[in-house]
């Protein structure tokens, strides 16, 4: 009562005052986070534009003359480029799916009532949380086609001496490992989560019904799971694209260009040889593609959240 | 307690078990690497270059005593605590405000910034790298602590922005509603009624925030290189330096010193941290 009849006479300039500090109140939470990404990102992004389009001058170290589009169509011809690119392709068309499959199947395996589970999960943080450009250290020297002791084992299985830095093939395959090893445990420990969050009803009630493990697992489960291995993916895509410790400390990006994702080959077109304006515009294409496609991803996730 | 967990023992005792044993190798497995780099960091040039590898040998330190002198270790790695800890600390408070705005505050135009932000995680750190480089060369900026802590800031504040606004949508809206009829200010339900709630998820978005600064090494080779240069990117160079061959006392030692405090610091935090984690991935 009292409280409209306050409200009812405070007078209207008041009422903007108030709404004025209302308003800059609100703002004044956001307004941070905008003014260091606009310096901090936006920024640097359109000055990456800028220099795309010019010719760089190295003694000024900055943009020059106006070029148009030529480090593009420069950039475009360069087949390196594109090998890049297919390499990059090749290395996130095996890992993401390989990783997110592992991490659900070894959460199905970790999460066993027992005894041991909790330490068990808890074990798992700690190749999370190894440097990537150690995770390629540690690795390159495990596989060390003389000393490793990776070669050594395989001998057992009758399998070997493999090259693994030495073939192309290999030497992604080396890549893959690492990176999966690297990143597994994470997709786990999230996995472990979405497993225990599941309605335990369903599946007494598809096992009442018959249902055998690998139907329960293709009707029931994987259905239940997808909004979160749908998010898993996102997440990891959105790490994966920044592939470049674990190359740069294991294969760098050998042999010849094999292994050479885009962020090692545009970081040296850029730091060793000093082609700003070419790496820029690389790096502009490689920035929009990845947009598109992370904007593609959270729409399907979305699309795939409304539909389970 | 007994009765539950003995039921689907009974119930299944060969899947069961079977369970158990693949996990528990699926996790020996995953451990192995960093057992194996520890073994090795204690072992001497003899005993690292042996064929087969050697799991039994007489430990030794030399490599730590060495290397920690020879590559600049110490003053890396004072530069990896100031900078990790400094870019998490201010990254987290200027992320947490942030996640709280989307989450609850209606501000116009407010949620197309903030999928803009989730956005942004997508941006490749290569094409920050390029122009930040540059600006920083031209305001004679480069290798300073200030420029790394910034730059890190690019990748850390949507994290902790994208972390905290799942955090902050889960908790019930009633909190703040009632403290600001109570006569709280807007900073008042903020800074006394949310954010000792939200302290797990605000530790375990910090921790994990300091591990990815920690760990980062793109910014670093780029931006640094003596006065600010941090951990990772000395073990980059221990790994690729293929003129005196693989030197794995160096790498195995300098790899150990880097992840076994964060490893104790992740461990002792684990319940929270995968909390946090989950959280973050399924609350989205």
């Amino acid at each position: 009562m009292t409280g409209t009849n306050m409200a009812g006479l405070v007078g209207r300039g008041e009422k903007r005052t108030g709404r004025l500090k209302d308003l800059t109140v609100r703002w004044s939470f956001m307004a941070p986070s905008i003014v260091l990404m606009v310096l901090l990102l936006a920024y640097p992004i359109f000055y990456t534009i800028e220099i795309s389009l010019t010719r760089f001058d190295i003694a000024t170290f900055s943009a020059g003359a106006w070029v148009g589009l030529d480090n593009y169509r420069e950039v475009m011809d360069d087949y390196r480029f594109w090998d890049s690119l297919w390499v990059t392709l090749i290395y996130l068309v095996i890992a993401l799916p390989l990783q997110v499959a592992l991490g659900f199947g070894i959460a199905f395996l970790i999460n066993a009532e027992w005894a041991g589970r909790g330490f068990i999960r808890a074990l798992f943080i700690i190749p999370m949380v190894v440097a990537p450009v150690v995770a390629g250290g540690i690795w390159r020297m495990m596989l060390d086609p003389l000393w490793g002791i990776v070669n050594h084992w395989l001998g057992f299985i009758g399998i070997g001496p493999l090259d693994w830095f030495g073939d192309p093939a290999l030497a992604m395959a080396t890549i893959i490992i690492i990176d999966t090893w690297r990143w597994t445990p994470f997709i786990v420990l999230i996995a472990t989560a979405a497993l225990l969050a599941l309605p335990k009803d369903v599946f007494e009630a598809a096992k009442i019904d018959g249902a055998n493990w690998w139907s329960t697992l293709w009707s029931v489960a994987i259905p239940l799971l997808v909004p979160v291995i749908a998010a898993t993916f996102v997440i990891r895509w959105l790490g994966a694209v920044k592939m470049f410790d674990i190359v740069l400390a294991s294969t760098y990006g050998g042999p010849g260009k094999a292994t050479n994702v885009i962020n090692l080959f545009i970081y040296e077109e850029a730091f060793r040889s000093l082609r700003f304006a070419e790496s820029a515009a690389m790096a502009v294409i490689v920035l929009v593609l990845t947009m598109v496609l992370t904007a593609l991803f959270l729409r399907g996730t979305r699309a795939l959240e409304d539909r389970y | 307690m007994s009765i539950t967990v003995n039921q689907p023992r009974r119930r299944r005792p060969v899947g069961h078990t079977l369970r158990i044993l693949g996990g528990v190798t699926v996790s020996i497995i995953f451990l192995f690497p960093v057992y194996w780099m520890i073994l090795t960091s204690f072992k001497q040039q003899v005993d690292i270059f042996t064929s087969p590898p050697t799991f039994w040998f007489e430990p030794t330190v030399a490599a730590y005593a060495e290397y920690m002198t020879r590559a600049d270790i110490v003053p890396r790695l004072v530069n990896t605590v100031i900078v990790a800890t400094l870019s998490a600390l201010f990254s987290i408070i200027v992320g947490t405000m942030a996640g709280y705005a989307l989450a609850r505050i209606r501000i116009r135009g407010a949620s197309a910034f903030g999928a803009l932000i989730l956005l942004s995680r997508g941006v490749p750190p290569i094409a920050l790298a390029v122009p930040m480089f540059l600006v920083a060369r031209n305001l004679g900026l480069t290798d300073k602590h200030i420029t790394l802590i910034l730059a890190y800031s690019t990748f850390l504040v949507p994290y902790v922005m994208w972390l905290m606004r799942s955090f902050f949508l889960s908790l019930p809206k009633e909190l703040e509603e009632s403290a600001m009829i109570d006569g709280c200010s807007r900073y008042g339900a903020f800074f006394k009624i949310i954010l000792p709630i939200s302290l797990p998820g605000l530790l375990s978005t910090l921790i994990f925030s300091m591990i990815l600064a920690w760990e980062e090494l793109l910014f670093a080779l780029v931006l640094t290189n003596r006065n600010a240069s941090t951990i990772p990117v000395a073990i980059a160079g221990i790994a690729g330096d293929t003129v005196n061959g693989a030197n794995w006392a160096a790498l195995t030692a300098v790899g150990t010193i880097t992840v076994v405090p964060v490893v104790v610091f992740a461990l002792l935090v684990q319940k929270w941290l995968i909390k946090g984690l989950a959280d973050g991935a399924t609350k989205g």
